[in-house]
């Protein structure tokens, strides 16, 4: 730029002209002092003066004009030397002007051109380039770098956002699976269905790990799932086999111990308890596997049998004393669930105390129910211990996970009381040991039978007839005319609210539910026994001497073991076929 | 051909006899038996039975009948309430003897007579 230079350059002009013009006036001086010397001079040596003065003059003039000379080319020299240095600033200063330019506004410029999408050269075009080659390439070099480094930006920008949207579908998918559809599927798989019905049913995740972990997992648990219902169906199957033949074990004995006489009672009696211990044992198990009860009864059982039935299952029932005038009789679908109960509980109480103490059962009946009361004199129960039992026999837990080692009991005592709605409850004894209380429900309870009391006899006129239908039934006519007409008077039948459907108008025989064809049947066979009228039971209390004799043959029979094997071969092969 | 399982009682005998397997040997079959007492509360219900039935005379064997128990286990019960004093029982053997012995020989006469024909 010029202007700056300016002031300087007139200062030099200045200098140059007040020097230059020092010249002539030395030389005007040198030349008036000559002049002067000359004029000055004395006649005789003006001459000589004269001859010197010009001879200085023109010395002078020499060194004046050499002087001045010099001084020119010194002066063109710097001159030179001025504007050389000048361009070089002019130069400088023009590049810092490029470089300020460059940074201000031609790399925002390209920076904000390469962001918003255009690419390097569009950009280097929008801008004015520097004239610097340098420059030019510094600016081309920075373009393209950032309109990589912007397409890198973009590209992972746009990476991060497809991970992000994976990474949400993905948490929503691991979210739906397990809140909804494991747990449905699980259900599923518990209730038995199969791997590819469960898989095929939900919608599983997309996500490739997430689905391979499902499957997986879905497909380990159908696989436990199946493992451990095979299990618990084959150990079912095979100990319902056990208990039919414990069943038919205990029938032949029975059997037995009509047949033969005192020598091998006492044997029979110990083999029959054994049995029975060995029935209480199976039908845990098989209550524990999912499987039923070996025994299901069709009519009511009295309390004194149900409380008899299930001491005789324990190894100690001679220890156990039983107080019960109670007349109630449990219904008979209920029957044999309360009395493998009570065995169990009974069991424990005499396990759990010394061998020489009783175990007491008492029998109550309350408005809310039937109460049986079972307390030992052992040791008393821990708080913990009797929390434990206490949950045991809620039968809240009925999973198999949760049975501890071989005490199997209360375990079953709490299926048993979930099932039929019994309660039961730990407390303290005041004997020393532990009670159980024990609550059945009315709904147990079978209907009261107050009337039939003094009615034993006709019922058991005909003592065959349940035992089995096929034998008895050639034999015997059929009642002549069908009493569907007269309920009331089939109340010795025991059930009195079921007898009522006993037979259709046509004869046949109806089943209630829960009750066997052959009950049925008898049902409404029984009536005719059953319908004597008072004066023939009266008679029939007079005690006939035909009955008495049919008492005194029968019983003749029965102990002649050749009699009745040739009496009842259905007997006869049963025992020895299995 | 199997049974029915729901028939019968779900008591067994052991605990009716409350373990014996033994009687004494004071009744015979044919002893009769005769209730003294009524039955009372919270007696086991084979004693009230007997009692009921034995309101009359009645011979064990029929009692062992009608209460359809081996006659081990009715003597064991007839023992129990005899103990008690609810039953008194009565030999019949003086009847038998003089019912059967004079039988015999009347009899051996008339075969006797037969064959002399």
């Amino acid at each position: 730029m010029p202007k700056p230079a300016r002031p300087r350059q007139r200062r030099r002009g200045k200098g140059a002209g007040s020097s230059s013009a020092v010249f002539p006036v030395i030389l005007l001086l040198a030349t008036a002092g000559a002049v002067t010397a000359a004029v000055l001079a004395p006649d005789e040596a003006r001459d000589w003066v004269l001859g010197a003065v010009i001879t200085a003059w023109g010395c002078v003039a020499v060194v004046v004009a050499t002087a001045s000379y010099l001084l020119r080319r010194a002066r063109r020299q710097a001159a030179a030397r001025d504007s050389e240095l000048g361009a070089a600033k002019d130069n400088w200063k023009l590049q810092g002007a490029e470089v300020a330019r460059l940074v201000s506004v031609s790399l925002p410029g390209v920076a904000r051109e390469v962001k918003s999408g255009a690419g390097a050269d569009a950009a280097l075009a929008r801008v004015v380039e520097p004239s610097d080659p340098q420059l030019r390439q510094a600016l081309h070099i920075f373009a393209g770098e950032l309109s990589e480094a912007v397409r890198r930006a973009g590209a992972a920008e746009t990476e991060l956002q497809q991970m992000r949207d994976e990474l949400a579908r993905g948490k929503t998918e691991l979210q739906r699976l397990t809140d909804e559809t494991l747990p449905a599927a699980v259900a599923l798989l518990r209730d038995g269905s199969s791997a590819n019905t469960v898989l095929t049913k939900f919608d599983w995740p997309q996500n490739p790990s997430l689905h391979r972990a499902a499957d997986s997992f879905i497909r380990e648990l159908a696989y436990s799932e199946r493992r451990s219902a095979a299990a618990q169906a084959a150990s079912a199957k095979a100990l319902s086999r056990v208990q039919a033949k414990t069943v038919s074990m205990l029938a032949d004995l029975r059997a037995m111990q009509d047949r033969h006489g005192e020598e091998v009672l006492g044997d029979l009696l110990r083999l029959d308890h054994s049995t029975s211990q060995l029935g209480l044992m199976t039908d845990r198990l098989a209550l524990l596997m999912g499987g039923r009860s070996s025994r299901v009864w069709n009519k009511p059982i009295v309390m004194e049998s149900i409380l008899r039935g299930s001491v005789g299952r324990i190894a100690a029932y001679r220890r156990v004393r039983l107080h019960s005038s109670s007349k109630t009789a449990i219904a008979g679908f209920a029957a044999e669930g309360v009395m493998h109960l009570l065995a169990e509980l009974m069991d424990n109480a005499a396990n759990f105390s010394p061998p020489i103490d009783e175990v007491h059962v008492y029998v109550e009946e309350r408005s809310a129910g039937l109460v049986i009361t079972i307390e030992d004199s052992g040791l008393k129960m821990s708080d913990a211990a009797m929390r434990r039992a206490q949950e045991a026999v809620s039968g809240q837990v009925t999973d198999l996970a949760s049975l501890q080692g071989t005490r199997l009991g209360l375990a079953v005592v709490g299926r048993l009381a979930d099932k039929y709605g019994i309660s039961v409850n730990y407390r303290p004894s005041s004997r020393g040991g532990t009670g159980v209380v024990v609550l059945l429900p009315p709904q147990l309870v079978a209907q009261q039978r107050e009337p039939v009391v003094e009615l034993p006899r006709p019922a058991r006129d005909v003592p065959e007839t349940p035992a089995s239908v096929e034998e008895a039934e050639p034999a015997r006519p059929a009642p002549a005319p069908p009493i569907a007409s007269d309920p009331v008077k089939a109340a010795p039948s025991a059930d009195v609210p079921r007898s009522r459907d006993a037979a259709t108008e046509n004869g046949l025989p109806v089943r209630a539910p829960g009750r066997t064809m052959a009950a049925a049947e008898q049902a409404r066979r029984k009536p005719a026994p059953a319908k004597p009228s008072a004066e023939q039971l009266e008679e029939r209390q007079a005690r006939d001497v035909g009955s008495q004799f049919g008492a005194f043959h029968r019983a003749r029979r029965a102990r002649d073991p050749l009699g009745e094997s040739a009496d009842s071969p259905e007997d006869g092969h049963q025992t020895t076929a299995d | 051909m199997r049974k029915p399982v729901d028939v019968g009682d779900p008591d067994r005998l052991y605990m009716v006899t409350g373990g014996r397997s033994t009687a004494d040997d004071s009744f015979d079959l044919v002893t009769l038996i005769v209730s003294e007492n009524e039955p009372s509360a919270g007696m086991q219900s084979e004693h009230v039975r007997i009692l009921e039935l034995c309101r009359h005379p009645t011979a064990l064997v029929e009692i062992s009948a009608e209460l359809k128990l081996p006659v081990t286990v009715t003597r064991i019960l007839v023992g129990d309430l005899h103990d008690m004093g609810k039953v008194s029982a009565r030999h019949p053997r003086a009847a038998e003897s003089v019912a059967s012995l004079p039988e015999t020989a009347l009899l051996q006469e008339v075969l006797d007579g037969l064959r002399n024909l």
